[in-house]
């Protein structure tokens, strides 16, 4: 399988390694320009052998059908209807949620338990992973040795390691990995983007993002036997075995440090990977971090009710400051405030679900203003990030808008966030080295070795 | 007791002090009442070595917030322990935590593991690793010992692996080779699928 992976995509060696935005600089030098890619279109076009043309069908997987499964299932049927992609398997570990899905596809794709089972597959090209977020790394990188593309949810890690395995995997194997922040793709934050890096409101020395608060649970249950349908020793999988709690799942397994990470590694994983957009700072990795929170008293959940995170960048120098609740500036549950020389931006939610603020819409590129990528394929922004990725997959160069190393950089912030908390003290994050400065402790936790054989 | 060894009066009169406040956090984690036992284990990281026994026999207390209270009571500790500088309080509480491996039932010894998988120094692993043979514990302790990467990480998981059953190899095979060591046979079962589901006629 290998092995015909890799003449498969052989096609596509010249263009793996060069960046997003060196591929774009070149389609600028070569006068095509950011929205001119002809040169490289035309080439994927032709379809080498294996390779999927610009027109072909990709064959796809869905692995985790409930919560974003749910939208993410809609969005592939449509791309089928369009005669886009073929999807030709769903895949849960919860029998009640992969029968609904399977009906959803009117039984036409094929229904499975085991994610592995869908990666054996040598007809899927693609999988689309939304299972809880301490699944995201293992069956990425899996996904990534058997030669598959990958669509996966946010946040993409729930450590820094699964983080460097997931980017490491992607280059290794040529296969393009797409996160689901898909803000990077949407018009609001697009919007928004453009006007912050042509001055709307002069340089930006801080951003704060607000946040509701995360729930505590009023009503601790014991731990139970598991629901009918659900295989929970594989629900569990990389985690260490426990007895079933109808506090992890369905749903909850987002207030949990360990699958979930709590509203920082939920919506902050929007959030951040807008405001680094925005700045224009994913090149920026090495920061401070101090964080501080409440947890709850009682019962199972142990995410932060209350939060607060700095992080602090240097050279340009800013701080990105997390407040749950924070200080709300905007009308909305969620947002970011862009504090500039010259006044604020408001950013409501993260740039897809809501519109920009009027400003930023009605921004006036100015002459030598620098224009902004963004694939503009569907108004829908969940429809238009799968686009991006199927774009990358198509042309060949393998770097969706949201490529794995932005989003590892971007969950790297919202799990070092955590780790502050839970060990009480600031951390001096070395982006180089990927090491925390001298804090042993917290350098071991920056993975969790996980149960096998659910394990990078 | 070990952390005792040595101990000079004015130290043994603050340990005698610290053993009052032990009592008085476990009788404040074993409260009905969440605000006493929620504040209780929020505030434990102080409470260091002395309350690490006390608080890991809480653990199997029959109520589970009181449970859950001493075990996160037990991290606040460790990860207080952990600081940059504070290498003894963190050599105590490895000492502490490898006597709870020795007596502790399996669910306590196995929060003892990652416990340790945090702070412990060489000086653990031989301890660490007899979890290894145990078969209620040895899937945890394996993933606890990988978060040590010495060489004694390493031949405590070569000499596993040549006692253990047949089902364990595997594990343990993959773990020798994610440290470099070759290992025959025993090939790596993680793409291997084998949960079939009932949707379907056609499930794989």
């Amino acid at each position: 399988m290998a092995q015909y992976r890799k003449l498969r995509y052989i096609g596509y060696v010249k263009f793996a390694s060069i960046t997003r935005r060196r591929f774009l600089q070149t389609a600028s030098a070569l006068g095509a320009g950011a929205m001119g890619l002809p040169t490289l279109i035309q080439r994927s076009a032709l379809g080498a052998p294996g390779q999927p043309s610009a027109n072909s069908q990709l064959v796809v997987g869905l692995i985790g059908t409930g919560g974003m499964g749910g939208t993410h299932l809609a969005n592939l049927l449509r791309f089928q209807k369009e005669g886009k992609v073929r999807l030709a398997a769903v895949c849960d570990c919860d029998d009640n949620r992969l029968e609904a899905a399977w009906e959803n596809t009117e039984k036409r794709a094929r229904p499975y338990r085991d994610y592995r089972y869908v990666l054996e597959r040598s007809d899927i090209d693609c999988v689309l992973i939304a299972t809880p977020d301490h699944w995201h790394a293992v069956q990425t990188v899996h996904a990534c040795q058997t030669g598959k593309h990958v669509y996966v949810e946010k946040p993409a890690s729930v450590t820094v390691r699964d983080g460097q395995a997931m980017v490491a995997a992607a280059r290794a194997n040529k296969v393009a990995v797409q996160v689901g922040a898909q803000a990077r793709t949407a018009k609001g934050a697009w919007q928004t983007c453009r006007a912050i890096r042509n001055g709307i409101v002069g340089k930006v020395r801080k951003v704060t993002c607000w946040h509701y608060a995360s729930p505590s649970d009023d009503k601790p249950v014991p731990n139970s036997e598991p629901p009918e349908g659900l295989d929970w020793d594989l629900w569990l999988g990389p985690l260490p075995w426990r007895p079933y709690n109808q506090r992890y799942q369905p749903a909850n397994f987002r207030w949990l440090m360990e699958s979930g990470g709590g509203q920082i590694r939920d919506r902050g994983a929007h959030q951040f990977s807008t405001v680094l957009w925005c700045m224009n700072a994913d090149h920026q990795t090495s920061y401070t971090v101090e964080a501080t929170g409440t947890v709850p008293t009682r019962g199972l959940w142990d995410t932060a009710i209350d939060m607060r995170a700095v992080f602090e960048f240097k050279n340009p120098d800013w701080t990105l400051e997390w407040g749950q609740p924070g200080d709300k500036v905007g009308k909305l549950e969620f947002g970011n405030v862009f504090w500039g020389e010259h006044g604020h931006l408001v950013l409501e939610w993260e740039g897809g679900y809501k519109p920009a603020n009027p400003e930023a819409i009605n921004f006036q590129l100015s002459p030598g203003g620098k224009e902004v990528y963004r694939t503009d394929e569907y108004e829908d922004f969940n429809m238009n990030h799968k686009a991006d990725w199927f774009k990358s997959i198509r042309e060949g160069h393998l770097r969706p808008a949201v490529d794995i190393e932005i989003a590892h950089r971007t969950a790297t912030l919202c799990n070092l966030a955590n780790l502050s908390m839970i060990l009480g003290r600031k951390l001096v994050w070395d982006g180089d080295k990927q090491l925390v400065a001298g804090d042993e402790q917290a350098n071991r936790m920056l993975s969790k070795p996980q149960r096998y054989p659910y394990c990078l | 007791m070990g952390i005792l060894a040595g101990a000079t009066p004015a130290v043994l009169s603050a340990v005698v002090q610290g053993v009052e406040t032990v009592k008085d956090l476990v009788a404040r984690i074993k409260s009905k009442d969440d605000s006493i036992r929620g504040a209780a284990w929020q505030t434990a990281e102080s409470a260091g070595a002395l309350a690490v026994r006390p608080l890991a026999e809480v653990m199997m207390d029959p109520d589970f917030e009181t449970a859950r209270a001493a075990k996160r009571a037990l991290y606040r500790i460790v990860r207080h322990a952990g600081r940059p500088g504070a290498k003894h309080e963190a050599e105590a509480v490895t000492g502490e935590l490898v006597l709870v491996l020795g007596s502790a039932p399996a669910p306590v010894r196995r929060e003892a593991m990652w416990m340790l998988s945090e702070i412990a120094g060489d000086k653990a692993v031989a301890a660490m690793a007899t979890m290894l043979a145990d078969p209620e514990v040895r899937e945890d302790a394996r993933c606890a010992l990988m978060r040590l990467s010495g060489s004694k990480a390493t031949s405590a998981f070569k000499a596993a692996f040549a006692k253990a059953p047949e089902e364990f190899k595997y594990a343990l095979a993959e773990t020798l080779r994610e440290r470099g060591i070759k290992v025959n046979g025993y090939p790596s079962q993680k793409l291997v699928p084998n949960r079939k589901t009932t949707v379907g006629e056609s499930a794989g």
